[in-house]
């Protein structure tokens, strides 16, 4: 059975929204996206913030995982560079936060491509170990440089929206202020919502660019086989440098807006060991190789977190010992069942479970 | 002078004869079944708080000992059995994350069982006795975890060579269809290596356990200080990383006391990314580990 429409023209292969699938689902998301910040309490105002931070950050891991195939314990490491980078900018030289972000990418890029000829030679688990080496000696790095990032107390991270004058009345920058439009009150976490939803989308469409562009493509041939990919004239060490490069960009963009959302950063946690496995998770969760899979099991993994603590606050009184565990640890458990359970009946992730509701509607009234 | 380095010298052996015991248990996996087990140190702590709670329910030393063993063994046994079994055949990423998601989940079932506050491991020797080798003193403890280590590995590669389980489980690793044709219960075997690798870390975990340090529910993040040790030596090679734990154990305790004060605010906590550090530089001569197999490549 089909998933899509047979493509009879090159051009139908590059459409952006290729079926009316697409086109449906997109004029139900915009509304929605965009009341949201008015209806959620601040407690899932929070979770939509973090829901496009980790979006943008699991497109990165994604790219690297998901299309070339290297396996990275080390994404932690980028989201660190690029938090601390946008913190830095912004206390030592006023930057404003919206420069900051970019700049955030560029330097985790250049950290990323310096790695990515370690990449050219190892292979599978020794890469993953290698780069679970580069998130402990950034860290490393990290605390032992105390005049930029303060060592393990933290930094806060100013939110200016031009460079501050000497002597300017809001040391932290003036973004955060409320914004009266008409007789609408924009909050600091609404204006962050929906600056972060236009770098989410952004970051999307990049992501399925590089998908469906000769890049992607070159790296997904590296993934599945890269001697066959080299004999058709694919250069892998190429794909597997600038997959690592765009990844790496990609998570220091997350990072610098994690540092944006949190106002107020440490080292570890929460970039340590533990954050690149859930950008694992995510895209396992999601289906590894899909961009959809990047976002939706990036949505549902933040969601989570909230649940599980209703969850767990419904179950305590009649399960004994559950009263042990911090609610990070209560969203940890649920989590490793979810993937765990995943792994074993559903490899292709959410990804896969859409394609078979899509599947099912398409050949309606048929059951196959 | 000398008599430091001989203090540090073998409490480094010690430390490294534990993250001998977690490498063998990495490997001995990942030789059978080509799963890179990231919840090896979780099995470890289970072993140790087993260890404690054996020993306080007055279970004498060594019988709590070969029950800690054995019970970590069969919990290991009773995940290849539950969750990775069903893996077989799938890409080796799919495997190794599953773990870590196993490994998370032991670790939430041990806070929640025994709780977050540390505990001191029970030794049968006095708890902090030392022995005077020349000026040196050195805790029993680090001696006894070298020993143990010792005739545990000793032990692991009499079983391999020269008995009929060893060389089924040589077999397996090398070729599971073939040894599937050939009448070696495929499936056995690979519950039978779990279990060594439990046994491994338990008895990792009770040594590590001991004083100067404690039981607690982190003892488990050990693992990601082997890992080095696994990698150096080479994924598929046991000795090589029994070789690689011992070096990686005695370089970290001497750059904690001779590297760490020279590097200045950079030295602080130095010795804990050094393995790392020691690890990527040899990688990057030989990528596949000192003793690892090159694999050849057909298109």
């Amino acid at each position: 059975m089909p998933t899509r429409p047979l493509l009879t023209r090159y051009e139908d292969d590059l459409k952006l929204f290729p079926d009316r699938w697409n086109k449906i689902g997109i004029a139900i998301a915009i509304p929605i996206l965009l009341a949201y910040p008015f209806v959620a309490s601040s407690q899932w105002l929070t979770v939509g913030n973090l829901a496009w931070v980790t979006v943008v950050g699991s497109i990165g891991m994604m790219m690297l995982t998901g299309f070339s195939g290297q396996i990275s314990l080390g994404h932690a490491a980028f989201l660190a560079l690029g938090a601390y980078t946008t913190a830095i900018l912004g206390e030592q030289l006023g930057l404003p936060f919206w420069m900051g972000i970019p700049v955030s990418g560029f330097v985790a890029a250049a950290v990323g491509l310096a790695i990515g000829p370690f990449a050219l030679r190892l292979e599978g688990l020794y890469l993953a170990i290698v780069t679970l080496g580069l998130l402990f000696l950034v860290n490393h790095t990290l605390h032992s440089l105390p005049e930029l990032t303060h060592g393990s107390i933290g930094i806060s991270v100013p939110m200016h929206t031009w460079f501050p004058a000497d002597g300017s009345p809001d040391p932290m920058g003036t973004f955060a202020k409320p914004l009266v439009l008409g007789g609408l009150t924009v909050s600091f976490e609404q204006k962050l919502y929906f600056f972060f939803l236009a770098i989410a989308i952004v970051a999307t469409y990049l992501g399925v660019n590089v998908q469906r562009s000769n890049t992607g493509r070159s790296m997904m041939a590296v993934r599945d086989h890269d001697v066959a990919a080299a004999v058709m004239g694919v250069h892998p060490a190429r794909a597997k440098v600038i997959s690592f490069g765009m990844s790496a960009f990609f998570a220091g963009v997350a990072g610098a807006m994690f540092a944006c959302q949190q106002q107020y950063v440490t080292i570890e946690p929460p970039f340590d060991l533990n954050m690149s496995v859930q950008y694992i998770a995510i895209i396992v969760l999601g289906g590894v190789g899909t961009i959809f899979g990047a976002v939706w099991g990036a949505l549902v993994f933040v969601a989570l977190s909230p649940l599980a603590e209703k969850l767990f606050d419904t179950l305590k009184p009649h399960v004994p010992l559950l009263g042990g565990l911090s609610s990070a640890q209560q969203a940890t458990l649920l989590f490793s069942l979810i993937v765990v359970g995943f792994l074993i009946f559903e490899p292709l992730g959410l990804f896969g479970m859409w394609l078979r509701i899509k599947r099912y509607f398409m050949a309606w009234p048929f059951k196959y | 002078m000398i008599s430091q380095l001989i203090q540090l010298v073998i409490s480094g052996l010690a430390l490294g004869a534990i993250y001998a015991l977690i490498a063998l248990g990495f490997v001995v996996i990942y030789r059978a079944s080509e799963v890179f087990n990231f919840a090896q140190g979780e099995l470890l702590s289970t072993g140790a708080f087993l260890m404690v709670a054996l020993c306080g329910a007055g279970v004498p030393w060594v019988l709590a000992l070969i029950g800690s063993m054995v019970l970590t063994g069969a919990l290991a046994a009773g995940i290849e059995r539950a969750v990775m079994r069903p893996l077989i055949g799938r890409p080796i990423f799919v495997s190794a994350i599953l773990t870590i998601f196993v490994g998370f989940f032991l670790r939430a079932m041990v806070i929640i069982v025994w709780g977050v506050e540390p505990r001191g491991m029970p030794t049968p020797w006095e708890t902090t006795a030392v022995v005077e080798l020349g000026e040196a003193r050195v805790l029993w403890n680090s001696i006894g975890s070298v020993l143990a280590g010792l005739l545990t590995l000793g032990a692991f590669f009499a079983l391999i060579r020269y008995t009929k389980l060893g060389v089924a489980m040589r077999a397996a690793s090398a070729d599971q269809e073939a040894s599937l044709a050939h009448g070696i219960p495929v499936g056995r075997i690979l519950g039978t290596t779990w279990f060594l690798a439990g046994t491994f870390a338990a008895l990792g975990g009770v040594f590590l356990g001991m004083f100067p340090s404690s039981v607690d529910a982190n003892i488990g993040l050990i693992a990601l200080r082997a890992f080095p040790a696994v990698i150096l030596g080479g994924l598929e090679s046991a000795g090589g990383a029994v070789l690689a734990a011992l070096i990686l154990g005695v370089l970290e305790v001497l750059a904690q006391a001779y590297l760490n004060p020279v590097l200045g605010d950079f030295g602080h906590n130095f010795h804990g990314v050094f393995p790392y550090l020691v690890m990527i530089l040899v990688l990057i001569v030989r990528p596949y580990g000192l003793f690892g197999h090159q694999e050849v490549k057909r298109a």
